[in-house]
Order: C-alpha cells, then structure tokens, then sequence
C-alpha cells in the first residue's frame, strides 16, 4: 500500500468496484437499489483521503515520477500498446482534485435523485464515469489514454441521455458524443502521426524522452500537436465544437456538475498539460492554441450574458473559463511552461470547486422549484433558500474574479502569463497582446453575467413557478452539506496553496513532464511574484462587471434599454452557430446520405443492365442453333482453324 | 498434465479433430435435414457439439502456435511459406509433420504422386495456421446465434432450413482451412448454394427470388474470374527444379518468390525486363484474382447485391452471410491474392482497391445514415466497415495484417450480433423500420442494455473488440511505407470512418431507444401478454456475444500472439515486393519487424 503507484491503482480501481455493484444492483432491480450510492460515496471519499496521501508522497519523492511496470493490452508489429500509469505531481493533483469533487457531487446526488427509478442505473454509469477519468489522469500511454478518454465520452452520453423519454435529452446526448467524437478522429491521427515520428514509441514517456533528444521535423510536429489539440477542442469545449457542452444540460444537474467541475472537459486541458514537451516545441502550434482558447472566452462570454437558462449561464461560462485555461496553455514556449501550465493547472483546479459549487446550487434551486430553471420564472428566492443563496453567492464571486477569492488568484496567473507573453516571449508577442485585451473584456463580461444570474434568480420580489408545488423550500442536509463544503473550497481553496506559499506552483515546478517541456523551450524560469497592476485591473473590471449587473438587476427582473436589445437577441440566440452549423453540416450530410442512397439505385440498375447483357446475347445468336449437326461441325472446325492461324502466327513471329 | 498435453497434441488426433471440424458440418447437414418440426434442438445440440470440437482445437492449436520458434524460421530465409500443421493425411505419417498431404483427390499427370515432391495434384490439403483458427472458431461460434435466433421464427420446413445452414457454415470453414487453390475455389463456390436456397426459400421478402438469383451470379461471375487468375498464377509459376506446375499453396508461394528473387537479382544487375514483365503479368493475375473477392467483401462498386441479399434473407442467415461468408472475401485477398501477386499487390492494392474501398467507407456510411430500415442499415455499416479491412490487409505489414485478421473475427461477432438483436424486434414485432420504434429502452432495459454494448463494440469503443483490431489496421496504414500512394488520405478517411460509424449507429439509438415509448403493432396481436424482455433463449445469444465482444476487447493479445508468426511471413513477403518495386536489395535486417515477444509458455501446460 505504500507504494504510490499501488496507491493509484487502489483509487482507480474503488470506482470500478462501486460500478460493477451499483450495475449489478440495477440489473437485478433489488430493493437495495436504493443503497446504490454508498458504493461510489465510499469508494470517492476513500478515493479522496488516499489521494491527498498521493499527493504528499509524490510531493516527497525526490524524483517526483513514478511508472509502473507495463501489462501489455496488444502489440503487433511496432504497434503496443500496454496498461501502464505514471504517479507525477500532474496527475496527483488530478485524482486528489477529482475524487474529492466526486465525493461530494456524490452526496449532493443521492438526495437529488431520491425516488428517480432508474437510481442505480445513475451512480452506476456515474462510477463508470469517475473510474474513466481517473484512468485517462493516470495512463502513459496513448491508446490508453484514448481508451479512458472514450470511456469518459460514453459515460457522459449515458448521463446527459439519462432521462431518455425526453427527446431533447436524446438529441443532447448524441450530440455530445458526435461533437466529441469529431475531435476524437484529429486525436487519434495525431497520435499515429506521434508514434511515425517518436520511435514508434506509445508511452507518453518513452515518446518524449526520444522526441526531446532527437527533435523532429518542425512542421509535421506542428500538425500532430494541432490534430491532438483537435482531441482537446472537442472533449474541452472549445470554438468550434463546443456547441454540444450547453445542450448537455439536458441531463440531471448534478451529472453537469461532475462534466464541468471534475471530469471530461477538463480532460483536454490535462492532455495539453501532459503533453507540453511536445507543444512547447511548437511555437506555431502554440498560438493556435491560445488563439482558440481567446475566441472561445470571448464567444462564451458573450452568448452567457442574455440565456435566460440559469444552467445555460453556467454551461458557457464553463466553456469561456475553459477557453481561459487554454490560453494560458497556449503561452508555454513562448514562456516557460512550467509557468504557463501552473496558471492552466491551477485555473482548473479553482474552478472546480466554484463551477461543481454553482451547479449544485443551480440543482438546488431547481429541486426545490420543481424542475423548472428559466430565470424569468422564479425571483427573490434570497429569503426561501438562504443556504443556497450564500453558498451560490460564494461560486459567483469566486467565478467573477473577486478579490482574495480563489478565482482571482488564478485568473490572475493566467492574466500574468498572457502579458508575459506579449511583453517578453519569444514569439507572435503581438498575437498574445491582443489575447490579453481579449481576456481583460472576458473579466469584465463574467462578473456581470455571473452577477445578472445571480441578481435575477436570488434578488427582487420573490417569485415561485407553480410547478414548485410544496417543493418550494432549502435543500435536505444532504444537498446543503456538500454547498458548504464547496463554498469554503470556492473561497479559500486559492488563497490557501498558491499566493503566499507557492506550494501548488511547487509541487508543479517538480513535475518532470513540465521540467523536460522548460528544457526544449530555452525559456527562463519566472520566479514568484505579484503583479499589482494587473491585479488591480483585474478586479477593477470584475468590480465593474459586478456594479453593471447591480444596477441592471437588482430589482430581479430584466429591463433592457431599447439600444442594447439587438446585442442581447443576439447573445440570447447564441449567434445563431447551431444554426448556422445545421445549414453548413447537418442539412447537407443529411442530403449527402440521400443522394448516396439514391445513387445506390441507379448503381444496382446499372448491374442489373450489365447483366441483361448475356441474355440480350443469347436472344441473338439463338437463331445459330439450328439443330443441324453439319452447321455445328462446320462451324467448330472454322473456330479451330482460326484458333489455330492465330497460334501459329504468334508462334512463328 | 503435461502426459495429457502430450497426448491431446499427437499428430495424430489434432488430425482427426481438424478434419471433423471440416466435416462435421456436413454430417450435422444431412442429419438435421432428417428431422421435421424438431430439427431446431437437434441443430443447436450439433452446434454445439462443432463448438466443443472447435474449442479443443483452439485449444490444442494455440499451444501448438505459441510454441513456434518466434522468428527462427524466418531469419536468413529468402523464401517464406505458410507452414500449415494437424494436416488430416500428412505424409509423414504417425510420426511428425511434413506440411503436405497425401490424399490427392485429382492428378493431372499420370505418373504416381510422389511424397514429398510438389506436382500437379488437387489435393484434399486442409490445415491450421495463425490465421484461420480464429475465423474457424468464429464460424463454429456463429452458428450457434443464427439458430437461437431463428428459433420461433423458422416455421417452414425446419429440417432444410437447419441442415443448409450447417453446410453453410461447413463450406465456410473448409474454404478457411483450405491449402489448395482448387479446393479452396471449389469449397468457397460451395457456398452459393446454401446461401442461394437460404435466401430464395426462407426469405422474408417478396423480392426474396431476385435478390438470391442477383447474390449466385454476381459472385459467380466473380468467382470464375478469380479462378482465372488463380489458374494462371499456378501456370505461370511452375516449380523452378522440376518445372511442374502445383497447386498446393505453400509450395506455389515459394515458386512465385523464387521467380520473383531471380529476376530480382537481375533487376539490381542492370536488367530490369524480366521483373518489368512478371509486373506485368502480375497486374492482370492481380486484376482477375481480386474480381471475385471484391465482390465477396464487397468493395464499392461491386456491392449492390449485398443490400438485396442481406435485406431479404431470414436474420439467422444474414448473421451467417455477415459474420462468415463476407469474410471469405477478405481472408482470399490475405491467403491468396498478397502472397501469389505481391508486387502486383503492394503496387495496386493502396493506390487502386484502396481507394475504392477508402471511397466505399465513406459513400456506405452515407447509405447507411439515410437507410429507414435497421437491417439495411446494418447491412450498408457492414460494407463501410470492411472498406477499412480491405485496408488494413493492402498496408501489406506487420500492424495492419495482425489488426486485419483480428478484425475479420471482430467485425464478424459485433456485426453478426448486431444482426442478431434486431431478430429480437422481428420476432415481436416483424418489423425494422427505424421510425416504427422509439422509447424502447423504458420498454425493454436489458434488451437496450445488450444493444448498448454491441452496438458501441461495433462502433470501435476502447474495451469492445472493434477498437483493438481498428487501431492496429491504422497504425498499419501510418506505417505503410508505399511507393507512390497516398497512404496519409486515405488514414484519414479509415479514421474518419470512426466517427461516421457513430454517426449513423447513434442517430438510430436516439431514434429507436430514447425519446417517448412506440411501439408496432405486435406480431401476435391475440396473445394476452405484450411483448416481454430478452428470454433466456435470446439471452444467452446476445449475451455470449456481448461477453466475447468484452474478452477480445479487453485481452486481444493470445490472438494476435498466436497469428504473430503467420503474419510475419506475410509481412515478410510484403517488404520483398516493397524492395522490388522500389528497385532496392532487400535490407538484410527486413525480417525483424516484429519486436520478439517473451516467450510465451503454453497456457495449460502446468
């Protein structure tokens, strides 16, 4: 059990063990189906404790790293692939970060779902689902990882498809499996294009090792990253595919949570993190990244500010904080990269407390208003749900950016590593200025539609939708309890491992990943600092954020002056990309596949034509067989002769 | 135990139980067909005693194959053979194996056959290597499925029904074990007949008539053409010592590569012409070789009897013409066509087949997406899927022939089960239009559940079969390393066909599974209970295939170890033609693709 890398196994194989009885509970539909969520409660929160441990051992350790033997899955020829997992301080934090979210969603979730008939069904998949990402934290190699990777997409498919009579439901879900697995295919040809260049090699470490030593060709280096930067844009939620993270809403709530807080989208900022030595080779790669990253942070913003949907709100805030993280990944080489990892690393590890800490306060709201979640039917609900208020005021502020809250701690890296970049990196320096400008409106847009969702659902009159019923009151313990614990994540998370001790940007600086990534890039290291002017105009645009949404929503209701309606149409109706991507993609494969289809007719007719030809043949000639003996005998001796002439003539050439 | 090894694995009883696993088929054929209302329990009893044949020889065979010296048969050797064993008549008698047999069925010369001396005999020559014990296991398996699911829904004259399938299933392994051209050519026009009468008899359809004529002549047509090129391969390519032509397939490998190597040698001395023209010839054997397994696969364009075929014939028979007789096509192109004509292969098989195939991926996904029957569906899924197989074998190493062997056996479960499971809804419901379903997975949770994991198998999900051997044929097309192909277009396309296969498999999940519950009329409206769950019956067929589809996804590797040799011979072959076109010695160090694996022990060997 000491060894750590027993350890990893033990917290990757506990949500297994709660899949396999969840499932079992929820195929032979006993009554202990009920019980169907101890298994995953206990398996994340041992999960949890025994990853904390990790996470201290790793941080002990002086090499920092540990591998575990290979188990061989399949091999032929150059090709193999073998069940192998790496203990470093990136995927340490991870698993500690994920079981720990996963606990409480867990919690939060066994009351949310009371009563739902398909209970087990639910933690089962919702075990899988943790088990999946900790796998893909843990792989070191990368047919593995895609395994995982695969696995966490099913899961989500599964889950946001959870109540199935519901036609939205399943559009959403497939949706979400067909965006992510658009991304998938760039993955996967980037990582075959990896495994030509690196020595044939799958292991994430062996590949390394070997591309770092002997540098490949610049440009095919830039494609594979762009195409394994393809898996991340889809599973992550970035422009252009992230239109299937808001439709996943579809889901149960707390199932949304665990998508945005702890699994899956974060899954494509741990790749690019992971993989850093390869991107921080290429310069061109990287500004790609962070050119994504900066549109997609705009774009959500910017469609967050007028959706009506309190989840919606959330749902592309996640995208736009996802696409926050990227740029920030986007900066190493440029940069060091252990510095812009940190900020990525960390910006993730901030908001998965304050987004799982919204969304469970967003299910909260809408438990107790009997499902329904448009922001224009309910208002004032300050005084009905006090705990949910406080706690979902604590996710927002956090969210926004506000001072000494966690989310400003690491919204401030990542600010500081875009204006490294554009102040000194080493390359595109006016590309990453203007994604500073870009992120700086991104501040100032989040607070306030973080603030106007807040203000419209908990300021004002109090208004309850007659759906409510007798629902309409605080959450049971069990819902309000993991708030809390949230919240004081959500506050004091950040302030507590970063500003003052450094020991998240520590643990980091160790990991070896990040070191051979600082060594390829010939960047200097940047020491601990505090950058007071961006600070300051960080909060100030967060403050400003704030103060608008005040002013607009604290009566709890939307009144919009005439001059703004147009933009806010245009946000409410996302751009119209859904619609713009069903007319450019949707519509025309389908009549692609109808045309093909019909073509397949005129196929068939044309072997159909081909094969009259025989009988059109016999028809004709039907007449030479006239029953006279002679005729057959004269005629088979002109064949012969001809036969004959021919050979010989050929012959005697 | 290891007594008991030692006699389970005597020649001469493998012997024997290789040629009951080929004839036993026929037997249970003419046996079933005796019985009338029952042949349906004696058929399953029959499948399953083939099945514990079958396994015996899985068995036996692995061991057999895991303890083949890794690559000391191949090092320093110019000219690589199959080396097929448990060869029923092997002229060595009881005392080893000499990899030929003595039962000649057909001489063309009138001097007695001598032992160990190729001539031109047609010979009764079946036998085992890595590459079809695994195909023959599926086809035994197989069986078993197609008659759970035509259990009820056979009323008709049962005992011709079953005893056609068995020689269905028959004709399909001997054309699997087959080592002589001829046979092999006579057992895979064998099939036809079965498949005719199966489809033309018990179809379900009113097209059921034409679509069985379209299905015989069409790969008829192929197949003479094949024969053609076959034919001419054995002519073209006598014995270099005594010039006597052979049908025998180990030898007339070895004669193709021995002429190959000499005009080779030429070639490189400054005289290309004799290789030039052995390309030449090779291009037109290549051509006429491919016509009947193109159609077999199929290949775009040669496809158009399949939607017929499969779309009119009884379920149990579309699981037998999807899962094995598809196959014959792919395993010809692997057993026959890259060995025979291997320049003649590496130089048209990417650049021309594979393109059509790459094409076909594409253009049968289309067709499926827009299909409003779920068999149709299914059945164009099929031809999208072997597209990718087709390139996976033409990357012509090591990767891309080990993933293309195992997806024959992967691509045979997932969409046999695939198949299967609609039998489900026609049983209760005769009827697989798409838009006459919704909701059913409130209806009928473990039936959903099964259709869950099958159909992710045959999109390729990590941990169901189809993502094993679908990697493996990707890394074989990044690897292939061609002379004047564009190798990168069409990883692509196989790639991208992923996501297609979830395209068109996920729309009619949404469709059929999700969204409220509608139901069709029933199939027996009088009946007082409504349609009930997966019965143990169905159970057991979708379940045993769902848990084989998790064990090969899961532990792929026996497979690919035991195939490892056979497939290095190929691939051994193929780095010759990729020399020859390329107009290079063959590099000394060619035939240590294969990284050599720890040695493997048998498995129950202690």
């Amino acid at each position: 059990m000491s060894d750590p890398i027993d350890l990893a196994l033990v917290i990757l194989g506990l949500p297994l063990l709660a899949c396999i009885l969840a499932a079992y509970l929820a195929i032979t539909k006993r009554s202990a189906a009920k019980y169907a969520h101890v298994p995953l409660i206990l398996g994340c929160a041992t999960g949890a404790v025994l990853g904390i441990i990790l996470l201290l051992k790793v941080a002990a350790d002086h090499d920092h790293r540990f591998i575990s033997d290979p188990m061989t899955w399949f091999a032929a020829g150059n090709l193999k692939v073998s069940f192998q997992i790496v203990v470093d301080p990136l995927s340490a934090i991870m698993l500690a970060m994920v079981t720990f979210i996963s606990t409480w969603i867990a919690i939060f979730s066994s009351s949310y779902m009371h009563g739902d008939k398909g209970y087990a069904r639910f933690f089962a998949i919702m075990s899988l689902f943790v088990f999946s990402m900790l796998g893909l934290v843990l792989s070191n190699n990368f047919l593995l990882l895609v395994a995982f990777w695969e696995g966490v997409g099913v899961c989500s498919y599964l889950l946001v498809g959870y109540y199935y009579e519901k036609p939205s439901a399943a559009a959403a879900a497939r949706k979400a499996f067909l965006y992510t697995r658009l991304g998938d295919v760039g993955f996967l040809l980037g990582i075959f294009l990896l495994w030509k260049m690196g020595g044939w090699n799958m292991s994430l470490t062996a590949m390394f090792d070997y591309m770092t030593k002997i540098p490949p060709d610049q440009g095919e280096l830039t494609a594979a990253c762009l195409l394994l930067f393809c898996g991340a844009v889809g599973k992550s939620a970035q422009f252009p595919l992230y239109v299937w993270l808001p439709d996943a809403m579809e889901g149960p709530t707390p199932v949304s949570a665990l998508i945005h807080a702890a699994t899956m989208v974060t899954a494509g900022v741990y790749l690019l993190a992971r993989c850093a030595p390869l991107f921080a080779m290429s310069p061109d790669a990287q500004i790609v990244v962070a050119t994504v990253g900066g549109i997609t942070a705009i774009l959500a913003a910017f469609i967050a500010l007028a959706q009506n949907d309190l989840k919606r709100v959330l749902a592309y805030s996640t995208v736009s904080q996802l696409g926050y993280m990227f740029l920030a990944l986007g900066t190493g080489g440029a940069i060091s990269p252990v510095f812009a990892v940190t900020a990525a690393m960390f910006h993730l590890f901030t908001h998965a407390f304050f987004k799982a800490l919204l969304f469970l306060s967003a299910g909260s709201v809408m438990h107790s208003m009997g499902g329904v979640i448009d922001m224009r039917r309910f208002g004032g609900l300050r005084k009905l749900m006090p705990v949910t208020h406080l706690t979902f005021l604590c996710g927002a502020a956090a969210l926004a950016g506000l001072p000494l809250l966690s989310g400003f701690w690491s919204k401030d890296l990542i600010l500081e590593a875009l204006t490294k970049a554009a102040d000194e990196g080493k390359s595109y320096t006016g590309g990453y200025y203007i994604l500073l400008l870009v992120s700086l409106v991104t501040v100032f847009m989040t607070a306030f539609y973080t603030f106007r969702a807040y203000f419209l659902t908990f300021w004002g009159p109090e208004r309850i939708p007659e759906e409510a019923g007798h629902h309409a009151h605080e959450s049971p313990s069990r819902m309000t309890v993991p708030l809390m614990v949230l919240a004081v994540g959500a506050v004091f998370v950040g302030i507590a491992v970063e500003p003052f001790n450094h020991k998240f940007s520590h643990l980091l600086e160790h990991a070896p990943t990040l070191l051979q990534a600082q060594a390829v890039s010939h960047t200097d290291m940047i020491p601990h600092h505090f950058n007071k002017w961006l600070a300051s105009i960080g909060t100030a645009l967060a403050l400003g954020g704030l103060g608008l949404a005040f002013v607009m929503y604290r009566k709890g209701t939307e009144t919009l002056p005439g001059a703004i309606e147009p933009v806010f149409a245009l946000s409410r109706n996302k751009l119209y990309v859904d619609e713009v991507y069903g007319a450019v993609f949707v519509k025309p494969g389908g009549v692609l596949a109808f045309l093909s289809s019909a073509f397949d007719g005129f196929l068939d007719a044309m072997t159909r034509l081909i094969s009259s030809i025989p009988r059109f043949v016999g028809w004709w000639v039907r007449p030479i067989q006239n029953g006279l003996v002679q005729f057959y005998a004269l005629s088979m001796a002109l064949g012969l002769t001809v036969l004959l002439t021919f050979v010989v003539f050929r012959i005697a050439r | 135990m290891d007594k008991i090894y030692e006699i389970v694995a005597a020649p001469g009883t493998s012997r024997f139980l290789l040629l009951m696993v080929v004839l036993f088929p026929f037997l249970a054929a003419f046996f079933v067909s005796l019985f009338g209302r029952r042949a349906r329990r004696a058929a399953l009893f029959l499948a399953f005693v083939h099945l514990g044949l079958t396994t015996c020889l899985v068995v036996i065979g692995t061991m057999h194959l895991n303890v083949r010296g890794e690559q000391s048969t191949l090092r320093n050797k110019d000219i690589v053979k199959f080396q097929p064993t448990f060869i029923p008549g092997d002229t060595s008698g009881r005392s080893g194996e000499d990899g030929r047999t003595g039962w000649t069925l057909l001489s063309l010369t009138s001097s007695p056959p001598s032992a160990n001396r190729a001539g031109p005999y047609v010979q009764f020559f079946v036998g085992m290597d890595g590459l079809n014990l695994w195909l023959v296991a599926l086809s035994s398996f197989m069986l078993i499925p197609a008659i759970l699911v035509s259990w009820d829904s056979v009323k008709e004259r049962p005992g011709g029904f079953f005893g056609w399938m068995f020689f269905l299933q028959g004709a399909a392994i001997g054309a699997f074990l087959s080592f002589d051209v001829i046979l092999f050519y006579v057992f895979f026009e064998l099939t036809l007949i079965p498949a005719f009468f199966l489809i033309g008899k018990w179809g379900q359809g009113s097209a059921r008539r034409d679509a069985a004529r379209k299905f015989f002549l069409y790969t008829l047509a192929g197949s003479l053409l094949t024969l053609v090129g076959v034919i001419g391969v054995v002519v073209t390519n006598p014995d270099p010592l005594t010039g006597q032509i052979t049908f025998s397939l180990p030898d007339l490998m070895g004669n193709v590569q021995h002429w190959l190597k000499i005009a080779h040698d030429e070639a490189l001395a400054g005289k290309p012409e004799k290789l030039a023209a052995l390309h030449a010839t090779q291009f037109w054997l290549f051509i006429a070789m491919m016509a009947g397994f193109m159609v077999k696969v199929p290949i775009w364009p040669f496809h158009t009897w399949l939607p017929g075929a499969y779309g009119e014939a009884p379920i149990g028979v579309t699981i037998l013409l999807a899962a094995l007789l598809a196959k014959l096509g792919t395993f010809g192109i692997l057993r026959f066509v890259l060995p025979l004509v291997p320049d003649a292969s590496l130089m048209y098989g990417l650049p021309v087949v594979g393109s059509l195939a790459a094409f076909g991926i594409v253009y049968a996904a289309l067709c499926a997406y827009a299909q409003k029957d779920m068999k149709l569906m299914i059945a164009y899924s099929s031809v999208s899927h072997l597209g990718f197989l087709v390139l996976g074998i033409f990357a012509f190493n090591a990767e891309g022939l080990s993933g293309s062997v195992l997806h024959m056996v992967n691509h045979g479960l997932s969409t046999g089960a695939v198949f299967a499971l609609l039998a489900f809804l026609l049983d209760r419901y005769r009827t697989t239009q798409i838009s006459q379903y919704g909701g059913l997975m409130g209806r009928f949770p473990n039936f959903a559940l099964l259709t869950f994991i099958l159909c992710l198998a045959s999109i390729g999900l990590p941990g169901l079969n189809n993502f094993v051997s679908e990697m493996l044929m990707l890394a074989g097309l990044f690897h292939a390393d061609m002379p004047h192909s564009h190798h990168y277009t069409l990883s692509v396309i196989a790639a991208f066909s992923i996501f297609l296969s979830s395209w068109y498999i996920m729309t009619m999940l949404q469709k059929v599974f999700f969204s409220p519950l509608k139901e069709p009329h029933p199939a027996e409206p009088e009946s007082a209970t409504p349609p009930a769950d997966v019965s143990r019956r169905e159970l057991f067929a979708f379940g045993s295939l769902a848990g084989l589809c998790l064990i090969l996804g899961l532990y792929p590797q026996p497979v690919l170890d035991s195939l490892k040799t056979d497939v290095s011979y190929l691939s051994h072959i193929g780095d010759g033609a990729r020399a020859r076109v390329k107009g290079e010695a063959i590099p000394p160090d060619v035939v240590e693709l294969a990284p050599v694996a720890p040695k493997s022990t048998p498995k129950k060997g202690k």
